[in-house]
């Protein structure tokens, strides 16, 4: 061993280092690393990667034999060894005084088989544990252990190649390169240099080396330059990503432990048996922990695991950046590869990336037309041909009753559907009556539960709600009309006090098709709703009358003064119910009508749903009567 | 003065006892430092003052609760000696039928003098001022706590979970074999024993302070478990319904 070899911190990647010993290349054959590996364990204790219990891990080699010096990323790093989980800072006695034993000298260790990514990770520790007062312990360590790289290839997890720790210059002693004709021995210092010239004299120096082709492609990325995370992770601190994410965290602190460049501890004292004495330890701890920021009191300012996995992250990609130009990540993955929860560094990070982008950028040309994806939740049969869809939004929405999402079937096509709930403040779920007409509708019935289907939306313009407050309100609906008038019953009926009497006249064919039977009937019976039906198939059960629905309009109870009359239904109800309406004293200020036209767009571009001057899909599809009255087109005249 | 320490013993196996009888070369060094004082089940209620008393088993009988009561009124420290005594252990799966049931099952039915009742952890009759978790207890740990105790220190479990143990340990996760294991929700200590031998952590340390059962269900659920077999997988150590809900 080499008392006297002073460490040599490392210049940071991109700074030249040219001296005469380090940059010289050899060649050996596996046979030459073998009577390394052997005559150096007189001196030093020999670590490198060996299978145990079916699988890699760095342990300390006896025989060169077991030495891989191919092995996949997935093994713990190096870390284990120059800064250990538990580590000896001094011994104490108990009792009168305290007496300090020094901690041994480290041991001289030689580490085989450092990927380049565990190198980087040795400069993130030599950053942060010799920045001010050096940690001596780590020091001791650090110098008493010669770090022999090898190359790898990256797994799934892997994502060094977005963080430039793919390749490494210097922080080694030496580095071998796998060449077709055995390795291809890199020197970084003049101790592997000596090392070399010691143990294996005959070997002679490459002046031209011709390394394979590297260049390493990972799956995983960080799909932006590593400049930018910092600055990235600046404008996120409130982002409901780390609510997200530390709702599905277990607090394990598997990341924490696994990482190469996680370097947080504890420090508690371990007692003798005998209580004579003890010793000082500290062990590696996690900011996932529960302890980890605990005060006197109980009192915790990270309490919970999106605060700590927040912290993870921003200590990681910018806090440790901004001090010393250098991510503490070196994308190992060994946090994803080993995360039961399965959070991801860079899904986190590319989606907070691509957020931010999308929000500065305009958007991009045909984005108005292009669907989000909803999930459906639940699908249930209403009648032999309606389907009620419930189904969550990827954006929340808020609209007013009335208006309606234009749903896609991809490959089938576009199609206007109502929104039959009402709006609610979470905003995140609407439910959707369809009636199987053709082929979309016919689609969309054949999906089920966990589905995905294309939305756009909210559009239109619903009922003014508010101006209905204080009054009586006339619901008037004929078939598949009563959708629309759903929602603002259930607007309706979730502030019922604020409304005086509520009334739904609801004409259907026979009274298997009429929708939502028992919610009405609910409603009609716990007196929030006075309910009265009218089937053309005339059957005997409760409160429906035979005919149309104008047989209702006959003793209708209702003072028009204070009221308002909201109509849904097939244009020829609206030719027969209208006159009714204003025979009883309604006005055209306070009949709104919804009139449905053929969409496309929902834009006010396509032209498809103009009445004359207006377009439906902006301007309605509910109407004031007032506002419609000029219309030729309009439907009822 | 040296502190007088008693054990006692109510329903359990015994196991935990044995562990800390098997430690009798490391108790040798410790024996000096204490007075053991009892180490019998003694069914005398009276006795001197203890500083501290280690009871290992659950309380399923009201002579029982007389005397742990009698215990705890004088020692000055009272310890749950294991899942037993702490959780009710495994003791706890016979909570789906009434005592009358069991006794009926155990006994025959006539045996009439049984007081039996439901087996509960100590912490629902008296204050317990800390515990040794596990089933058994691990021995390593029960010495740090009695020299903790010794020198008038509190001792600390790990507030983390056996996954971190495991994983220091560079075991394989279980989940990875497609097996479920108790791991992220259960207290560390045990050295991940269980998953070192092969086999998958069913909870007998009982739950870290603050278990994540929200995302735990959660991958459950995506392993393919119903909410019935995620209470199977709690009930043989977790689910005595005293202590956690
Ligand atoms: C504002 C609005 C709200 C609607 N709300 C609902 C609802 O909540 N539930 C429901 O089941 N249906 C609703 N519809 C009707 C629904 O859009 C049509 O039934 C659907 O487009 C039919 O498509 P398809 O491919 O299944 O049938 P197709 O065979 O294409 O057509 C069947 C019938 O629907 C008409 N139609 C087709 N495409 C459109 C279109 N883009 N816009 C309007 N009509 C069209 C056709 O002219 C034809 O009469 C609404 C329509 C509008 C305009
Ligand atoms: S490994 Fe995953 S579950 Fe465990 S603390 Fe880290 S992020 Fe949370
Ligand atoms: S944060 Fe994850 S990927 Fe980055 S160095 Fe640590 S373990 Fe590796
Ligand atoms: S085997 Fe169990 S304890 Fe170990 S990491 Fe997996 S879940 Fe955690
Ligand atoms: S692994 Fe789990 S079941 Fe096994 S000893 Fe530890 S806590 Fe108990
Ligand atoms: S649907 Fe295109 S203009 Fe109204």
């Amino acid at each position: 061993m080499d008392k006297n070899e002073a460490l040599q911190i490392q210049p940071r990647p991109g700074q030249p280092e040219k001296q005469a010993g380090p940059g010289a290349w050899y060649l050996l054959s596996r046979g030459d690393i073998d009577r390394l590996v052997r005559s150096l364990s007189v001196a030093y204790e020999v670590v490198g990667a060996r299978m145990k219990d079916g699988r890699y891990t760095l342990d300390r080699i006896s025989d060169p034999a077991e030495l891989e010096l191919e092995f996949p990323p997935r093994v713990h790093s190096p870390k284990k060894f120059l800064f250990p989980n538990w580590e000896k800072l001094f011994r104490f006695r108990l009792g009168g005084k305290v007496m300090l034993e020094a901690e041994k000298a480290a041991v001289p260790r030689v580490i085989f088989g450092m990927h380049p990514c565990d190198l980087h990770a040795v400069q993130v520790l030599d950053d942060c544990l010799f920045e001010g007062e050096a940690d001596s312990t780590y020091q001791a360590k650090r110098q008493a252990t010669v770090l022999i790289g090898v190359d790898c290839e990256p797994d799934a997890f892997c994502f060094c190649t977005s963080l430039g720790t793919d390749k490494i210059d210097s922080g080694f002693d030496l580095f071998l390169h796998r060449s077709n004709d055995g390795y291809l021995a890199r020197v970084g210092s003049a101790r592997g240099l000596r090392l070399l010239r010691r143990y294996l004299p005959e070997i002679r120096e490459v002046d031209n080396p011709q390394l394979p082709p590297a260049g390493k492609s990972c799956q995983r990325s960080i799909r932006f330059p590593m400049e930018s995370l910092a600055p990235v992770l600046g404008e996120v601190y409130d982002h409901a990503i780390w609510q997200e994410i530390g709702e599905r965290c277990l607090g394990c602190g598997s990341c924490n432990l696994l990482c190469p460049t996680c370097y947080c501890f504890n420090v508690q004292d371990r007692l003798d048996l005998n209580l004579q004495g003890g010793e000082r330890v500290r062990t590696w701890d996690s900011c996932q922990f529960d302890q980890f920021t605990r005060v006197s009191g109980g009192s915790d300012f990270r309490p919970d695991q999106t605060d700590r996995q927040r912290h993870r992250f921003f200590r990681k990609y910018k806090y440790l950046w901004e001090k010393h130009q250098r991510t503490a990540c070196v994308g190992c993955g060994r946090c994803a590869r080993e995360c039961l929860a399965g959070i991801d560094n860079t899904e986190v990070l590319n989606s907070l990336f691509a957020e931010q982008v999308a929000a500065e950028q305009s958007p991009s040309p045909g984005l108005e037309y292009q669907p989000q994806m909803a999930e459906l939740l639940s699908v249930d049969s209403l009648t032999g041909r309606e389907k009620l869809f419930r189904l969550r939004l990827p954006e929340p929405v808020s609209f007013r009753p009335g208006a309606f999402m234009q749903v896609s079937v991809f490959g089938v096509g576009e199609a206007p559907l109502t929104i039959a709930s009402a709006p609610d403040a979470d905003g995140h779920e609407i439910e959707l009556v369809v009636r199987s007409k053709g082929s979309l509708t016919r689609a969309l019935h054949r999906l089920k539960a966990g589905d995905a289907i294309g939305v756009r939306g909210p559009f239109g313009n619903g009922f003014p709600v508010e101006e209905f407050v204080g009054r009586d309100v006339l619901l008037v609906a004929g078939g598949i009309g009563l959708v629309t008038l759903r929602s603002l019953l259930l607007t309706i009926l979730a502030r019922r006090g604020e409304f005086g009497r509520v009334m739904l006249l609801y004409g259907s064919h026979s009274i298997d098709q009429a929708l939502f039977r028992d919610d009405l009937k609910r409603w009609h019976l716990g007196d929030q709703l006075d309910c009265r039906f009218a089937v053309q198939h005339f059957g005997s059960q409760w409160g429906v009358t035979g005919g149309d629905i104008t047989h209702l309009f006959r003793d209708l109870d209702i003072v028009p003064a204070r009221a308002v009359a909201a109509v849904s239904g097939p244009a020829v109800m609206y030719r027969n119910v209208n006159p009714l309406l204003f025979g009883l004293g309604f006005t055209t200020e306070t009949i709104y009508l919804n009139l449905e036209r053929h969409m496309k767009c929902g834009l006010g571009k396509c032209g498809r749903c103009q009445i004359n001057d207006i377009t439906v899909c902006q301007c309605g599809p509910i109407f004031p009567y007032s506002q419609v009255q000029h219309l030729r087109e309009a439907i009822e005249r | 003065m040296k502190p007088k320490v008693g054990f006692f013993d109510f329903t359990g196996c015994e196991g935990c006892q044995l562990t800390v009888l098997n430690l009798e070369r490391e108790l040798l060094d410790l024996v000096e430092l204490m007075e053991i004082v009892e180490f019998r089940e003694i069914s005398s209620d009276q006795g001197e003052a203890l500083d501290i008393a280690f009871v290992e088993g659950s309380i399923c009988s009201s002579a029982e609760i007389r005397r742990l009561k009698a215990i705890r009124a004088r020692s000055r420290q009272l310890f749950a000696l294991g899942a037993c005594a702490d959780t009710t252990g495994i003791n706890a799966l016979c909570t789906d039928r009434t005592s009358e049931q069991l006794v009926g099952e155990v006994y025959g039915t006539a045996v009439g003098h049984l007081r039996y009742r439901h087996p509960r952890p100590l912490e629902a009759f008296v204050k317990v001022d800390g515990r040794v978790p596990g089933c058994p207890i691990d021995g390593r740990e029960f010495l740090a706590i009695l020299q903790s105790l010794l020198i008038d220190r509190m001792p600390e479990l790990p507030t983390y979970a056996v996954c971190a143990e495991c994983k220091l340990l560079e075991l394989p996760c279980t989940f990875e074999r497609g097996v479920v294991c108790l791991g992220p929700l259960t207290r560390a200590g045990c050295d991940a024993h269980c998953i070192a031998e092969g086999d998958r952590c069913r909870g007998c340390r009982g739950q870290v302070d603050a278990p994540r059962s929200g995302p735990y269900y959660r991958i459950l659920e995506e392993h393919g478990l119903s909410e019935e077999d995620i209470l199977n997988e709690l009930r043989i150590f977790n689910l005595s319904g005293e202590k956690r809900g």
